[in-house]
């Protein structure tokens, strides 16, 4: 266990300020009725009341990793002389990426990057766009000081103090705030930060932990959740029942910090253009149209299933069990008409069985998984 | 491609192919002598003109944009310009409001025979773009944040309390249910005490989870296309019932099919406001209504505040408390007040006070946060095309996937001009913005020029026809901008 | 795709003002350009021979010329590039000349602003389509609108051409106006004389199905198919029984009933026949008058008639005809001039209309060729003409020239003398026209040979007077602007050659028709010089007053050119339609029903696919391209093609992006 450090709001900014030199920082920054990371000066950061840069921002930080869009790659064509029709075509991939910190995260938001690092970053293809930005990128995460009651971490495998995917875990004390490096990444961050070591804090930090952890409301035995809602798949009218007030409107994806699908396009003319990848949402229809103009998720209950289904089954089963919702309760808040997906996934496993009876193997496509995952599924948080 | 710089602006041109091309033709003809800035898109009619095309070419930087067709009555197509007149007269009214100066946009008429009026109409055009210069570049407007907080006094008063005919409603709709209604669409409580959420109500247990009052926020008109041609019910504020007629009068449900409930409204909160009442991260414990006052419980404490306090936008300037068109209204009316004298959102009203590089910069600083999550569209009654929205389209591709202001303050202006003429007012897309942005404005500004040049309100009639989708032959209200 | 661009230096009418060799090297730039050259004439043999040896030598599948305006040679080109095997739609015009070279003096601004609509022209090929046309079957049948002259003599030489007519006239007899006319200029030979035999072509054509007392009701339908529904008003007379014997209309006793074919200056009975050649020569009750129809008592006619063709409870009935080209020709009626108080505005009466004095002089009129002015029956001593009487007067929003009645006025001076040797005649005029063959001379005959007074001049006042016999005279007060000095004259009677306005109803049926009409309700002719008997609908012509004010010949001419037009238009087995049209991708549609309310000639349907979806549907043959239902389709999913929404933002952001 490394040892606490002490800043004073003054000294917190001031260090921001300094580290921006160097870096990109993003930090919360209030816009209107909205707090959304952006990167800040270090002028701005110096002259930044701390507090403002605490707050949970409205949108998740994702897009620190995986922007809303990006060029992958750019391309120009330069017309032979002697023959028009034959093009020399030069590709140019952009830049890698920039150091940044990333400051203000909270838990959940930290462990959101943990989720998308499975996909983007395991087995033999890597995507060096996101590892790019993960290498350069050094999270800062505050401990949640209290649970906003659409907050749900708890039920997967989380609490607001978890520093998992954080690089630094700082938490709010009297007087200013306690810095603990998670990540060797983070303790040469905070090396020559000239904060003063506060181990005597720790019982505060461990105090302010717990009251945080309380406020939560008790989580449902989530056991066995993956096969429960795999088995569920098939259950039209459930899904068609929970979804009747659903607009298909795609706000909770696109806020979610594991969501994490995208489309590719190309822009710009033939002899110069670039090719984007940009944030899909499975709540549109549009994500599974095919050419031929079929569309296995035409229904929009068949849509939602899918990202009820890929945050606590597809995704367990794929990656040992671990849940791809960190229980932010960003859906839930800014969802127009209030969907809830606690209610979604209590309702979808209430009265199932998690182990297929022998009759219903059909029905439910991957019971093999699941006996060899099912012990994972509670998605128990990695202590150090 | 490029102006030859210093000579030069940008300036494009649509032209009928009928009349004015003709016309540019004669003047050519006649070597009349003319700037050199326009260049000519042939088009068969103004008609054919999108004011998006207007839009698309001034959002990418063009310093000035003319349409020009055949005179009023002699349009090849026989009506053509009349709908051409009425989109470019709105179009040019609502420019201001993203800071574009209207005197870059102009459309006009020229006869095939009138080569002397063309060249002066062109050298007329060219020389006003000249005086006002180079368009701003959004790269180089400085992005602001900034939006006062300030609410409008009510023109009626507004309450919360429990409404004394919820049980004769709840009656009523059990009786309708019985009767062989499929469903009905209303609010039962959400995920908290200060949240609403929609139910479509089949069983007498559903029908008792049926609330009303200050939280049921949701315009449930949306959801009513995706029902067609089924028989059910839906209750509505008098806000919501005007998009239950807007749909009517453009035949998307049939009047025959919808059950309408009613009860007078009194007004409906914004979430937002009630939460910024309370700490940061507060849990609703509970929360209790009465006349005018909402004590919200939260960690053991009390939370007092008043409707004037946390109203919607929407409901301080509302006319119509009650349904506009309904099959039961339960309980008495609520007193409709006189118009307001100011109608304008928050947003438009502080639009309004910036100057027009300003007005631009505050789109700017909107606009960055947007994550095109497109729940603006999504919660619009009016949005009929649901999965087949043009701005997801590549076939026309009017918007691309690159996240930069102009393309996604793009996607506003679509929804805004699809809306012109047809948008109820309902504010549901500002309300669904999970970034906060006041996109309602933009349709706003639409909508008091509708009602200025055609006296018309959506959602009012159900057998009106909206303004853009019709004309008159003579339009006393539209006055011709002469160039020549 | 491989592009060829073609730069016309038009000898020096380009070439003068735009580098077209620096354009041609520019658009080698331009993305999918593989071929550009530079040439004299573009248009000559050899400049499109260089086109099709280019498409062969580059394999190029579009190509571009920039030369002049679309409008001159669009369909030169686009046989060029048939004829080169390619799609006759794969061919962009960039108008450097009437739009580049011919306006602006700057060089170097020219050279520039060519080669930047030469890259529009690229960027809107590269998205073109190959389009072919659809052929349709024509119902070879003719609807002639209105039974005037002009009107008679287009459906007399369609039916002469083979083809079948269906005429529907208003009144109950064909005829109209020149039907009415005493004497024709400048022969001053007589009118029924000429008319009447036409007349009686019509009634014994086979080929010509006669409506008259009809109107039409509606038309549905498109150029070969349109379908028309007309409405056959009740004349309480059985027709296929009336013999036109006339003991009806002499036993009538209501005798009170305006003559509207003597132009109100006389009465007729409630059951009539206008006049004795009226064609078909049938009764008409007129239900305002009749007794027995309006009072249940009477029923004379019904007693007389010895083939009982009277029926006093029909009604109107509505007839459908198919027909595949329609001509207008409805005519005109004189402007209503008793808004000009002035002339007394229909107080004095022996203040009458040119018409209703050639009513007065017809040997077969109310007063059987005398004349004698109304108010008491005196041969007029002095009759005083006054010419553009709602004519050329743009204080009444009339400021066009009714192009015959300088004409007319010359001969009813002259006619005038010769019924009335010792009457002076006056004439007020502004200026003569008489620019037709024998015009001229015809009124320098009245001034010269026949001692009519002409008076160049305006009248201000005219002022009844009571003459020392007690008469009523009227002072007529007028400037001579030739002497420079006012003058009066004492007139007996006061003619006025009133103009002409299109005839009543006529901008309701313009509509009913899809063409345009002007502020005045004259049909619009689709060019002025060049199409002068086209409408810009296809399959409507014009024929006559209709479509501007012109006299006998000229109408006479007009309808024999609408009768040829629409030969030609049978003579092919089938038609062929514009493809450049509207076309619905139906993945995209979702019936909202947007394009077919804005549609201004109802080409859009909903149509039911598979399972009861609904989508719209544009028919073809109908669809004439104006794009409106594109501009309002929300969806994208209605796209003019040729002029599609991805065409058009190619060309603003070739302009705006780079």
């Amino acid at each position: 266990m490394s040892s606490l450090l002490f800043a004073t709001p003054k000294e917190l900014t001031g260090w921001l300020a300094k580290l921006a030199a160097g870096h990109r920082v993003l930090a919360p920054r209030q816009e209107g009725p909205a707090v959304v990371f952006r990167p800040q000066t270090a002028e701005q950061l110096a002259a930044a009341d701390a507090e403002a840069l605490l707050k949970r921002s409205t949108s998740s930080p994702k897009q620190a990793m995986l922007p809303q869009s990006e060029t992958l790659v750019q391309f120009t064509s330069v017309k032979d002389a002697e023959d028009p029709s034959k093009l020399t075509t030069t590709l140019t991939v952009p830049e890698a990426a920039e150091p940044t910190v990333l400051f203000g995260c909270r838990p959940c938001d930290a462990r959101g990057f943990v989720v998308l690092d499975r996909p983007y970053l395991e087995g033999p293809l890597k995507d060096p766009y996101y590892g790019a930005r993960r290498e350069a990128t050094v999270i800062v995460t505050q401990a949640c000081p209290k649970a906003f009651s659409t907050c749900f971490c708890n039920w997967v495998g989380s609490n607001p103090a978890d520093s998992e995917g954080s690089d630094i875990l700082f938490t709010v004390v009297d007087g200013g705030y306690a810095l603990e490096a998670v990540t060797e990444k983070g303790a040469a961050l905070l090396e020559g930060a000239g904060f003063a070591p506060a181990d005597d804090k720790r019982q505060a930090v461990e105090e302010a932990h717990t009251a945080a952890a309380q406020g939560l409301a008790p989580s449902p035995d989530l056991a066995g959740a993956p096969a429960k809602i795999a088995r569920r798949f098939t259950d039209e009218a459930f899904w068609t029942k929970e979804t009747v007030k659903c607009l298909s409107c795609g706000a909770c994806t696109y806020l979610c910090p594991t969501c994490q699908c995208f489309t590719i396009t190309d822009e710009g003319s033939q002899l110069n253009g670039r090719r984007l990848r940009s944030w899909d949402s499975c709540m549109t229809p549009l994500f599974t149209l095919e050419t031929s103009g079929h569309n296995s998720r035409a229904a929009k209950s068949a849509r939602m299933r899918n990202r009820v289904s890929h945050k606590f089954s597809f995704y367990p089963e794929r990656y040992s069990g671990y849940f791809s919702c960190v229980g932010c309760g960003r859906c839930v808040v800014s969802c127009p008409v209030s969907l809830d997906i606690r209610h979604m996934v209590t309702a979808a496993i209430e009265g199932i069985e998690a182990e297929a009876k022998p009759a219903a193997t059909e029905a439910a496509p991957q019971p093999e998984a699941e006996a060899g995952k099912d012990k994972n599924a509670k998605g128990k948080p990695k202590k150090r | 491609m490029s102006v030859l710089k210093g000579k030069e602006l940008r300036i494009v041109g649509f032209l009928c192919n009928w009349c004015s091309y003709g016309g540019a033709d004669t003047a050519g003809t006649a070597r009349a002598t003319q700037p050199t800035d326009l260049r000519i898109i042939r088009v068969p009619c103004s008609g054919r003109v999108n004011p998006l095309f207007v839009l698309k070419a001034l959002m990418n930087g063009a310093d000035g944009v003319l349409v020009s067709g055949c005179h009023p009555r002699d349009c090849h197509y026989s009506a053509g310009n009349f709908y051409a007149r009425r989109r470019l007269e709105l179009l040019k009214e609502f420019l201001p409001v993203i800071g574009i100066d209207p005197r870059r946009f102009e459309y006009t008429w020229v006869s095939a025979s009138e080569g002397p009026r063309w060249k002066s109409v062109v050298t007329n055009f060219t020389a006003r773009v000249h005086e006002l210069g180079p368009a701003p570049k959004w790269e180089d407007v400085p992005a602001r944040y900034d939006m006062p907080e300030d609410l409008v006094n009510p023109i009626r008063p507004l309450g919360c309390g429990a409404h004394p005919s919820l049980p004769e409603l709840k009656e009523a709709i059990k009786a309708a249910l019985a009767d062989g209604l499929e469903g009905v669409l209303g609010w039962k409580q959400g995920f908290d005490a200060i949240h609403a959420e929609p139910v479509f109500m089949t069983t007498p247990e559903e029908v008792d989870s049926l609330i009303w009052g200050p939280f049921n926020v949701q315009n449930l008109a949306v959801q009513l296309p995706l029902y067609k041609g089924r028989k059910i019910g839906v209750v509505v504020k008098g806000c919501d019932s005007k998009g239950v007629v807007e749909l009517m009068a453009e035949e998307l449900i049939s009047r025959d099919d919808v059950k309408i409930f009613g009860m007078g409204c009194n007004g409906t909160v914004n979430v937002s406001r009630i939460l910024a009442k309370l700490p940061e991260g507060a849990r609703i414990d509970g929360c209790t209504c009465k006349g005018s006052k909402i004590t919200v419980l939260s960690g053991g404490e009390s939370y007092e505040m008043t409707m004037n306090e946390v109203a919607q936008d929407k409901c301080r300037i509302c006319t119509k408390p009650n349904a506009v068109l309904s099959d039961v209204f339960c309980g008495t009316p609520t007193t409709e007040p006189e118009e307001p004298e100011d109608g304008r959102s928050p947003a438009l009203r502080f639009l309004d006070s910036l100057s027009l590089e300003e007005r631009m910069g505050f789109w700017k600083g909107q606009m960055e946060r947007c994550i095109a999550c497109h729940a603006c569209r999504g919660a619009c009654p009016m949005c009929v095309c649901r999965d087949h929205c043009v701005s997801d389209s590549r076939n026309p591709e009017w918007v691309t996937q690159e996240d930069t202001v102009q393309q996604k303050l793009f996607f506003q202006l679509i929804h805004a001009q699809h809306l012109a003429g047809r948008c109820t007012g309902c504010y549901e897309c500002e309300r669904a913005c999970p970034m906060d942005i006041p996109v309602f404005a933009l349709k706003q500004q639409f909508g008091r020029t509708i009602k200025k040049i055609f006296s018309y309100g959506a959602g009012l009639d159900p057998k009106g026809t909206p303004p853009l989708l019709t004309y008159k032959v003579d339009e006393p209200t539209i006055k011709e901008h002469d160039l020549a | 795709m491989k592009i060829g661009v073609f730069v016309c230096h038009c000898g020096s009418n380009i070439a003068a003002t735009v580098d077209c060799a620096a354009v041609a090297k520019a658009a080698l730039e331009y993305p999918d350009v593989v071929y550009a050259q530079d040439t004299m004439y573009t248009c000559s043999e050899p400049g499109q021979q260089s086109i099709v040896d280019a498409v062969k030598e580059h394999g190029l599948d579009g190509v571009v010329v920039a030369s002049c305006s679309p409008r001159m040679h669009e369909p030169t080109f686009r046989r060029t590039v048939e004829r080169a095997g390619l799609n006759r739609y794969m061919f962009e015009m960039a108008n450097i000349r009437e739009h580049v070279s011919w306006i602006g003096r700057d060089k170097e601004a020219n050279t520039n602003k060519a080669a930047e609509l030469v890259r529009l022209a690229v960027e809107k090929l590269r998205r073109n389509a190959p389009l072919y046309a659809k052929q349709f079957d024509v119902t070879k049948r003719v609807l002639v609108i209105g039974g005037g002259i002009a009107g008679i003599q287009a459906a007399l030489d369609a039916a002469e051409g083979g083809i079948e007519v269906v005429m529907v006239e208003r009144e109950s007899t064909i005829g109209g106006k020149m039907a009415k006319l005493d004497k024709t200029f400048p022969t001053i030979d007589c009118s029924s004389c000429v008319l009447a035999p036409k007349m009686v072509d019509v009634a014994q054509n086979p080929n010509i199905t006669l409506y008259a007392h009809s109107e039409v009701e509606s038309i549905s339908g498109f150029v070969g198919n349109f379908t028309v529904k007309i409405r056959k008003r009740a004349t309480f007379v059985d027709w296929t029984k009336c013999t036109g014997c006339g003991t009806c209309t002499e036993k009538c006793p209501t005798k009170n009933v305006p003559d509207a074919f003597n132009e109100n200056i006389s009465f007729c009975r409630a059951i009539n026949i206008p006049f004795p050649q009226a064609i078909p020569k049938k009764a008409t009750i007129n239900p305002d008058y009749c007794r027995k129809i309006k009072e249940g008592k009477c029923g004379v006619c019904a007693k007389v008639c010895p083939t009982g063709a009277i029926v006093y409870d029909m009604v109107d009935e509505i007839v459908e005809e198919k027909v595949g080209a329609i001509i207008a020709a409805t005519g005109y009626d004189l402007a209503d001039w008793k808004v000009i108080k002035e002339y007394g505005g229909g107080a004095y009466p022996d203040v009458i209309t040119s018409l209703q004095y050639e009513r007065m002089m017809s040997a077969s009129g109310p007063t059987a060729g005398h004349i004698h002015r109304p108010s008491d029956g005196m041969e007029p001593k002095n009759i005083v003409f006054i010419q553009c009487v709602c004519s050329r007067d743009p204080a009444l929003g009339r400021p066009y020239c009714s192009g015959f009645c300088c004409m007319y006025t010359a001969k009813q001076a002259i006619m005038t003398k010769d019924h009335l040797p010792d009457t002076e005649a006056f004439v007020f005029y502004m200026d003569i026209r008489a620019p037709g063959k024998m015009y001229d001379e015809f009124t320098r005959r009245a001034q010269e040979d026949y001692g009519v007074q002409y008076i160049r001049g305006r009248v201000s006042a005219i002022q009844p007077t009571i003459r020392p016999d007690g008469k009523v005279g009227y002072i007529v007060r007028g400037a001579d602007t030739l002497l420079g000095k006012q003058v009066e004259v004492d007139a007996d009677m006061v003619v006025l050659a009133v103009g002409v306005e299109a005839s009543k109803g006529a901008s309701h049926l313009a509509e009913t028709l899809r063409i345009s009409y002007d502020h005045f309700g004259f049909f619009v002719e689709s060019h002025v010089k060049l199409r002068p008997v086209e409408t810009n609908t296809a399959g409507v012509y014009l024929a006559g007053v209709c479509q501007g004010p012109k006299d006998i010949p000229a109408s006479v001419a007009q309808g024999s050119a609408a009768a040829a037009k629409v030969m030609a238009l049978f003579a092919k087995p089938k038609l062929e339609n514009d493809p450049q049209i509207s076309v619905v991708d139906i993945k995209r549609c979702v019936d909202c029903g947007k394009c077919i309310k804005v549609c201004p000639y109802q080409a859009i349907e909903e149509v039911e696919l598979r399972g009861g979806i609904k989508k719209a549907h544009v028919i073809e043959t109908v669809c004439q391209g104006c794009g409106v239902c594109t501009a309002t389709c929300p969806q994208g999913a209605i796209q003019l093609s040729h002029f599609t929404d991805n065409q058009i933002l190619a060309e603003v952001n070739a302009l705006c992006l780079s």
